[in-house]
């Protein structure tokens, strides 16, 4: 069995900005107070009124295949695990911020309770570990998230990237990131 | 925290938990979440039901040596599939919020000063029953109030309002969808009724905001049927969540829906879509719709809703080629003009001439265990049983509201739910008499009442005002006595109905031991009781005894309820006019053939309605024979004058209504409203997206922050109500945004008794 290779696929038009994924993620990884790991962002609307669109974002890391956070990493706490997650060693962190400043993503930030650098690891120790689902995954009541092993074409990520038309965010940039949206194709007029 | 260690130093500690519990002890607001105290090794996961809004989602929480962690919901409860929304996760955040009341409160200073005497329950309760006592042989037992969100606890304050010898029980339904609950009433008898979003093929809202004012079942139906082609319309006359997700949004002129309604059915008459075999068989009066609708062309509604004709057209052809699975919404919480009775009326009208009733993708009546052993004709599904009482006290006086009151304008009201702003009317004018006392629980009238300056002014003349709650709420602000509820995480209760097209039985457990000094309220309201030498009227110990009782001794069924979290007797959703789901019904009761028509339907029960004809009224003979409005027509209101901004409120997908708004996780999110107004309206008044302007209504001013969007009519503004809170007991909350209520009228919807939620401001920038 070929080793795994963890991604997630936000399909934009079933999100509806409620922020459960986020407060599960709080929850789930204790993230303290004014920071986090996972928000979703509401822009719009855009357009002409009455033809108006509202896009969705999800803010949080992208899994990059080819991280920038890590090279950048001094002291090596910076990693790609073997399934493909980003993670942060805890006990090798200095908080040089380093990695924060080559993240295109804006997707990490110092942990004022541990002075450590954190982001999401897609629950990998907490949950993906024990076989469960990360939790926003886990949360969304619209099923706007789909996770699984890229690895894998039988996965439901694969079969859902398949039939869909898919992005990778700021894909020119070279990252490769295993976290894809379906964009927003909802709004925007009266038929 | 980070810069104060350098490398050297930190490298020195052993790790990240070292580090944690140096940072922790000098970071106090960071410990707003729950289980800091260290990893456990004893985890269980506890089934209960949520109380972050009134949706009751079932839910799961995980428990770590004894702290609660993380709230997914119930994995097995087929409508929500185990997800929760960010208010039911951010539960925890609650239970452990610093700022909660922790003990019972007196107040020692004047009304609403913020001067607290912490007491034992004792003291508290001793206070309370010599003050009802007071009540009582000074004014008459009917002089006190009491009033709930509404709920399973309705029935303890329900039992204790009339043991003591009170009418006057409300729950907040008359703040938010009773012309809804009315209207259903009035046309099937009944208002145990849903609609079967997640087969909708055609679903128009005309402000219903599923996916703000967030019920999950509902979140998810309606985005299954439109994942499954449905098409969804949203009439509103801001651009909110539901109608960027919607397939077609249209800005309607505040106040003129009913055109809008008439005209589709209109339509629906006038080319013959309508189902015909339908509304012969099963509704009375379709020849007073159609006499009704005759001059409602598309035309003339245009004229009125700003919305094209041919657009009007179009939607009343498209909902009819999607019949019978196509809805227009009733609505909840979108209460527009005083003839919101009419409004929901012609809703479900238009909606049964499409057929769209006891079909997959329609509206449905609620199957519970007594109509479910009704059609199989012995007791196949356990009732939920209330426990026996000695007989109350016989009341001398009507209800303050009328409400079933015959002769009065509330009197299609249910008495069960009532008219709720009628109480600061009763205390300020003493008509029909006075109100001097007021139990509240659950529930926050300074701010989910209309006309905030009028509520406050009537509190303080109260001799007696009881707020239970977790929070020093802006009601409890100007209470006398505060009694500390146990949240929804730390008490046990009976069941809840939670039946839809299948009866289904909820169960409240506890999941951890209380934070705080605090009780349950039908723990309280049995010691109030018992205080005033009542506690015959609560004949159980505990909430173990009372799910007994009220599944009639049945032990395995109650074993059942605390493993899964709730118990469904392995019924499919029936639907009593889709032969497919009668026949799985006759395969688990064959004993129902004899009620299955030779169309394979069960259509016996929409013979035997509570209406006047027993059938489904789409002409109400009650309605009409009480307020000349058997059918329902459009009378044009004038909601503001010309240099006024027409003023809407809506829910948000991260607070709940009056409630959550000082929770640190929802604060967090959002922990303010503000203003929006069309560019247009910007320019007009010279202000930028962040500016401070005053809005004034006759009712009271408010600040406001601006932001611009195009999203909202330029003749509307509009915000999401529940901010700008009053009680500085709330810390974060307090002063945080527009406190949307300030700015509403008092007024009553006729016949239904309902808050009328759009206003008429002016802007000034400050």
């Amino acid at each position: 069995m070929a080793e795994k290779r963890y991604g997630m696929l936000y399909d934009s038009n079933r999100c509806i900005g409620c922020q459960s994924c986020s407060v599960a993620c709080r929850a789930e990884n204790k993230v303290p107070d004014d920071v986090s790991r996972l928000q979703v962002w509401i822009d719009g609307p855009k357009g002409d009124y009455p033809n108006l669109t509202m896009d969705f974002h999800r803010q949080s890391c992208v899994m990059c295949d080819h991280a920038p956070c890590v090279p950048v990493c001094p002291t090596g706490a910076s990693y790609t695990n073997k399934e493909g997650v980003n993670m942060v060693d805890a006990a090798k962190c200095v908080g040089c911020k380093y990695c924060i400043t080559a993240c295109p993503y804006q997707a990490r930030f110092i942990n004022p309770m541990t002075g450590t650098v954190d982001k999401c690891t897609f629950c990998y120790e907490n949950r993906i570990q024990k076989g469960q689902k990360p939790a926003c995954v886990s949360t969304c009541p619209t099923g706007a998230l789909i996770f699984g092993d890229l690895n894998d074409p039988k996965s439901d990520i694969r079969i859902a990237a398949n039939k869909q038309y898919v992005v990778r965010p700021r894909e020119y940039l070279g990252t490769q990131p295993k976290f894809t949206t379906i964009p927003n194709w909802r709004g925007g007029g009266q038929v | 925290m980070s810069r104060s260690f350098s490398r050297r130093t930190f490298l020195k500690l052993s790790g990240a938990t070292t580090a944690a519990l140096a940072a922790a002890s000098s970071v106090p607001k960071m410990l707003s979440w729950a289980s800091e105290s260290g990893k456990g090794d004893t985890i269980k996961l506890v089934r209960s039901y949520c109380e972050m809004c009134t949706s009751r989602c079932p839910i799961q929480a995980k428990v770590e040596n004894g702290k609660v962690s993380f709230i997914s919901g119930n994995p097995d409860w087929a409508s929500t599939g185990g997800t929760v929304c960010a208010r039911g996760g951010a539960a925890i955040s609650q239970t452990y919020d610093p700022q909660r009341i922790k003990t019972p409160l007196i107040r020692v200073g004047e009304r609403g000063e913020g001067k607290w005497k912490e007491v034992t329950w004792e003291e508290a309760y001793d206070y309370i029953a010599d003050k009802m006592s007071e009540i009582k042989v000074n004014y008459g037992p009917e002089s006190m109030a009491f009033a709930c969100r509404g709920g399973p606890h309705k029935a303890y304050m329900d039992t204790l309002a009339k043991a003591y010898g009170s009418p006057n029980t409300f729950t907040h339904e008359s703040t938010c969808p009773i012309a809804r609950s009315v209207a259903q009433e009035a046309t099937f008898g009944t208002t145990a009724m849903a609609i079967d979003y997640g087969n909708v093929k055609y679903l128009l809202t005309l402000g219903r905001n599923y996916f703000e004012g967030i019920n999950v079942a509902h979140v998810r139906g309606v985005m299954s049927a439109m994942s499954k082609g449905g098409k969804l319309v949203s009439v509103d006359p801001r651009f909110s969540i539901t109608s960027a997700k919607a397939h077609e949004w249209y800005p309607i002129k505040p106040g003129t829906d009913i055109a809008l309604v008439l005209a589709i059915t209109h339509v629906l008459i006038r080319d013959n879509l309508y189902d015909k075999e339908f509304v012969d068989k099963y509704t009375e009066g379709i020849d007073a719709i159609k006499d009704s609708v005759v001059a409602a062309t598309p035309a003339w509604a245009e004229s009125e809703t700003g919305i094209p004709a041919n657009d009007i057209e179009r939607i009343a052809r498209e909902l009819a080629a999607a019949k019978p699975r196509a809805v227009i919404d009733w609505g909840w919480r979108t209460t527009f003009t005083s003839e919101e009775f009419e409004l929901r009326r012609a809703i479900m009208i238009a909606t049964l001439l499409l057929g769209s009733f006891e079909v997959p993708g329609g509206m449905f009546l609620t199957k519970t265990a007594p109509f479910i052993n009704g059609i199989v004709g012995r007791d196949v599904i356990q009732n939920i049983m209330a426990p026996k009482t000695p007989p109350f006290p016989k009341i001398s006086k009507p209800r303050i509201d009328g409400a079933q009151v015959k002769g009065q304008l509330n009197f299609m009201v249910s008495s069960a739910d009532g008219v709720v702003q009628v109480i600061p009317e009763a205390i300020l004018t003493e008509k029909p008499y006075p109100i001097k006392g007021w139990f509240v629980l659950r529930n926050n009238p300074v701010i989910s009442q209309s006309n905030t300056n009028r509520v406050i002014e009537s509190l303080k003349k109260l001799d007696l005002l009881v707020v239970c709650d977790l929070y020093l709420s802006d009601t409890a602000w100007f209470a006398d006595v505060v009694l500390p509820e146990s949240s929804s995480l730390e008490r046990e209760e009976g069941f809840n109905n939670a039946s839809g097209a299948a009866p289904t039985y909820t169960l409240r457990q506890q999941v951890i031991e209380p934070v705080c000094n605090s009780k349950p309220h039908w723990q309280i309201f049995k010691d109030i009781g018992e205080r005033l030498g009542l506690g015959a009227y609560f004949p159980w110990k505990d909430m173990d005894d009372m799910r007994r009782l009220q599944l009639g001794g049945n032990l395995d069924l109650v074993m059942t309820a605390k493993e899964k979290g709730f118990i469904n007797f392995g019924m499919k959703p029936l639907f009593l006019r889709d032969k497919n789901s009668v026949a799985e019904f006759i395969k688990k009761y064959p004993e129902a053939q004899s009620k299955v028509n030779e169309q394979g339907i069960i259509d016996g029960p929409l013979f035997k309605l509570k209406t006047h004809s027993k059938k489904i009224e789409l002409l109400s003979h009650e309605a009409e024979e009480l307020f000349g409005r058997g059918v329902p027509v459009y009378r044009p209101i004038k909601l503001k004058e010309d240099n006024q901004y027409y003023f809407i409120q809506g829910k948000v997908a991260i607070h709940t209504n009056a409630h959550t708004h000082n929770v640190p996780w929802l604060h967090e999110l959002m922990p303010l409203n503000r203003v929006w107004l069309n560019p247009s309206t910007a320019t007009q008044f010279n202000v930028v997206a962040g500016d401070k302007i005053e809005i004034t209504s006759s009712y009271g001013k408010q600040p406001a922050t601006v932001l611009i969007s195009k999203g909202i009519r330029p003749d509307t503004v509009f915000t999401y109500f529940g901010f700008g809170r009053l009680s500085p007991g709330l810390k974060r909350a307090y002063k945080k945004g527009t406190n949307s209520n300030m700015m509403l009228s008092s007024e009553m919807g006729p016949v239904c008794g309902t808050s009328i939620h759009t206003g008429a401001i002016e802007i000034r920038k400050v």
